[in-house]
């Protein structure tokens, strides 16, 4: 569903993402692991066409990122790290012009669908800029699969949630994935999140992916290892080479 | 297509919501129906005094009359030209210095960006969304002022008087179109509002006042000058040098084709509104080159624009 051939990012002084090669399958849940700065969000911003790479390819179900821009943000949906939607405009309002600017048709009907199914319709008229932070994500994975996308990006999705909220978007996450399919790429540093939502991973470390690969594999591949926060620092120590890791999947 | 007109219709709506373009917007409105009310009541003044004058004067048995005062009626609008010129580009500004900027900083620039939608579709969107509220405001004063006009003055506008005024709101809103395209590009440029804003209320600064005052200082210099060696006829006060540094203020362009087009001018107040373009062509050349640049720019600079 989504590869990357070298892709780079380079800026005058520094590199945020170099020669990445990364394949996620199609119905994966992708959790992207780095430490801040490590190049996570900048790769997802080139995954999702508002970084123009400088090097390299990507590519989303068959669509080039650069080439074929259009085409690929018709697919994906996407989550930023902090949502701040138009705070003068109610939660309806607001997925009305996301969804209409997605292409959705009866969007009304599909606010209402979505917004059910998130447990919001009780504040579907109130003004956006009076939300919690808890509430504002909601919105905003609202707006992120009001067109039902084939991708679903999001930048640390449970960031600044309380614990029922992460629970909400852990549920909501893996529903997304059995009901509807949904690939889902997700950056995080929480490992625990990874642990009970994802079903593969990648590390990425100073702009360089140090892993990629599926849980079950991870498990066999560190059979000492007691949880994957282990393995996490076995790999981002350096180990790598020693465990015979590669990046593919 | 469907888009841009979406884009449009947010910005349309959202305009109406802030209270502060509220504000200028009713400040606008006002200061023109002031404007226009003083004007007729100054004019209509004059004319009964007139008529006083003559009437006094026929009562002494008096065979000869002072000329009546020429009667432009649309130079009652005149106060009009100042408050585009002024408040109109503050009004354009204030409606532009966060199109991109505060997508920006509300991070929803990114999921505008993320949608099939193409980078110059959003920027004409938001260009149709500004040009929507600005021609909505000016049709609104076109409408009062000429209703007013009539009520006040008790004169019909004639069709070459409402031709000059339907050309000369074309006037405004490109001139204010102006100032809000390079407001979008400054809003493109910079990554804080504020900054932003502050950028533009420079800019004003020096287009409705520092260039008009340089021009008229260099005027006043040659003036100056011709008085002494006496040589007037020899370097007219309206130099070469005032034109040229008016050159770059497009609030004077205006101005100098506002002014023909309501009558302002008694030379061209009788000439028809095609006279008056063709008088002008420079003039309105001057006033949108800048912003045939900045449109450009506008669109090239949100192409290159790096999300993060």
């Amino acid at each position: 569903m989504l590869v990357t051939d070298k892709l780079t990012k380079r800026y005058a002084d520094f590199t945020a993402v170099e020669d990445l090669n990364l394949t996620v399958r199609k119905g994966a849940i992708f959790g992207f692991l780095g430490h801040n700065g490590a190049g996570k969000t900048t790769t997802l911003s080139m995954l999702t066409t508002l970084l123009l790479p400088t090097g390299g390819k990507a590519s989303i179900a068959g669509l080039d990122v650069v080439k074929d821009n259009f085409k690929v943000r018709s697919l994906l949906g996407y989550l930023p790290e902090s949502v701040m939607l138009y705070g003068d405009l109610t939660a309806a309002e607001n997925l009305s012009f996301f969804g209409k600017l997605s292409g959705v048709e009866k969007v009304e009907v599909r606010i209402d669908e979505v917004l059910g199914l998130l447990g919001f319709m009780d504040w579907k008229d109130k003004k956006v800029k009076t939300f919690s932070k808890g509430m504002r994500q909601r919105i905003g994975i609202a707006q992120a699969i009001l067109h039902k996308p084939k991708v679903l990006f999001l930048d640390e999705p449970t960031s600044g949630l309380d614990p029922q909220g992460t629970k909400d978007m852990r549920d909501l996450l893996l529903m997304l994935n059995r009901e509807w399919g949904t690939t889902i790429f997700m950056n995080t540093h929480l490992l625990s999140e990874v642990t009970k939502v994802c079903t593969d991973i990648g590390i990425i470390s100073k702009g360089k992916l140090l892993l990629a690969d599926s849980i079950k594999n991870l498990e066999q591949r560190f059979p000492e290892a007691k949880s994957l926060e282990e393995i996490y620092f076995k790999i981002e120590g350096g180990d790598r080479s020693e465990a015979g890791i590669h990046h593919s999947l | 297509m469907k888009q841009v007109f979406i884009i449009a219709s947010k910005e349309f709506k959202a305009a109406f919501k802030d209270r502060v373009f509220l504000v200028i917007t009713a400040l606008f409105l006002l200061l023109s129906i002031i404007s226009v009310y003083i004007g007729s009541s100054t004019k209509n003044a004059e004319i009964k005094a007139y008529l006083d004058i003559v009437a006094l004067l026929k009562a002494q048995g008096a065979t000869s009359f002072p000329v009546s005062p020429q009667l432009f009626p649309l130079a009652i609008l005149q106060n009009i030209i100042d408050y585009v010129s002024i408040i109109g580009a503050v009004l354009a500004v204030f409606l532009g210095f966060d199109a991109f900027s505060g997508e920006r900083e509300n991070g929803t620039l990114k999921l505008l960006l993320v949608r099939p939608l193409y980078r110059d579709q959003l920027v004409t969107g938001k260009l149709l969304g500004g040009g929507l509220v600005i021609g909505v405001l000016l049709c609104v004063t076109l409408v009062f002022n000429t209703l007013l006009f009539s009520i006040v003055s008790g004169l019909t506008p004639t069709f070459n008087e409402l031709s000059r005024l339907l050309v000369f709101i074309t006037l405004a809103f490109v001139y204010m179109m102006i100032f809000y395209i390079v407001t979008l590009f400054v809003s493109i440029k910079t990554g804080d509002r504020t900054f932003g804003f502050l950028t533009m209320m420079v800019v004003w600064v020096f287009v409705s006042f520092v260039i008009p005052q340089l021009a008229d200082s260099q005027r006043s210099f040659a003036y100056a000058l011709n008085a002494t060696a006496q040589t007037v006829t020899q370097m007219p006060s309206d130099t070469v040098i005032s034109k040229g540094i008016e050159m770059f203020s497009p609030a004077v362009q205006f101005q100098n084709v506002g002014k023909d087009l309501l009558q302002v001018v008694s030379e061209t107040a009788a000439m028809n509104v095609f006279d008056i373009l063709s008088r002008q062509v420079l003039s309105l050349f001057y006033m949108l080159v800048p912003g045939a640049i900045f449109l450009l720019a506008s669109y090239r600079a949100v192409q290159k624009e790096d999300v993060t």
